[in-house]
């Protein structure tokens, strides 16, 4: 099973899954995109930040795709992970699944998301407030 | 010489991301856990939540952590 894991602090862009999908053993092809939303223990936010231990969470995303491949074989995982500041409505996961059936591809994406969430050592630091968000960004420009 | 790392809430009650130990001998999880509840006795209260990474793989309590060793304090996760 072909696996890529990337963090990255820009917006999320999924990548075209062509090549896998081109080969002609795929007949799935499943994604899940995980947003940003705008309340935060009952209180309205602008954003999410958020931190990662960026190399133990790169080799544990694609140790858990590779336990997983075993239980429901799938031809191509694609995960994107954004770190840093995030504006609500946007993207902070992005999974890709390519598999021959559509079973495998919806098992392997709700349990990668259940494994993530219990050892990638990735943390949401902090919520900002729609007051800290234009600070921030001029202090950014 | 040991390298720790803190995350998250971690990070706060320490005031700082890492810290150089001149280790010369090794330890236990538990000794670790005792000379940092010394230098920040606030940093107690996560420690029942809070498992240890050496060299970026989890381990347990009866794993000796060596000079060289980069330690990472893991708070519960919260990704995705």
């Amino acid at each position: 099973m072909e696996i890529e894991v990337q963090l990255t602090t820009e917006p999320i862009e999924p990548p075209p899954m062509g090549a896998v999908l081109r080969g002609g053993s795929c007949g799935a092809w499943a994604e899940f995109t995980g947003v940003v939303r705008g309340e935060e223990d009952g209180r309205p936010i602008a954003a999410l930040e958020y931190e990662a231990y960026e190399p133990m969470a790169l080799r544990v995303m694609r140790d858990i795709l590779a336990r997983l491949g075993e239980r429901h074989p799938c031809h191509a995982v694609r995960v994107i992970h954004r770190v840093g500041i995030i504006p609500v409505g946007e993207a902070a996961i992005w999974i890709g699944v390519a598999a021959g059936h559509r079973q495998e591809a919806f098992a392997m994406l709700s349990e990668f998301m259940d494994e993530l969430k219990k050892d990638v050592p990735i943390w949401k630091r902090r919520a900002l407030g729609p007051e800290e968000m234009p600070l921030r960004q001029s202090a950014g420009a | 010489m040991m390298r720790i790392l803190f995350f998250a809430q971690l990070k706060d009650v320490t005031g700082r991301a890492e810290l150089e130990w001149p280790e010369a001998a090794a330890m236990s999880p538990a000794q670790l856990w005792d000379r940092l509840e010394q230098l920040w006795p606030a940093i107690s209260v996560h420690r029942p939540a809070t498992r240890l990474a050496r060299n970026g793989e989890y381990v347990g309590g009866d794993t000796l952590l060596e000079p060289g060793d980069e330690v990472a304090l893991i708070p519960p996760v919260s990704g995705g």
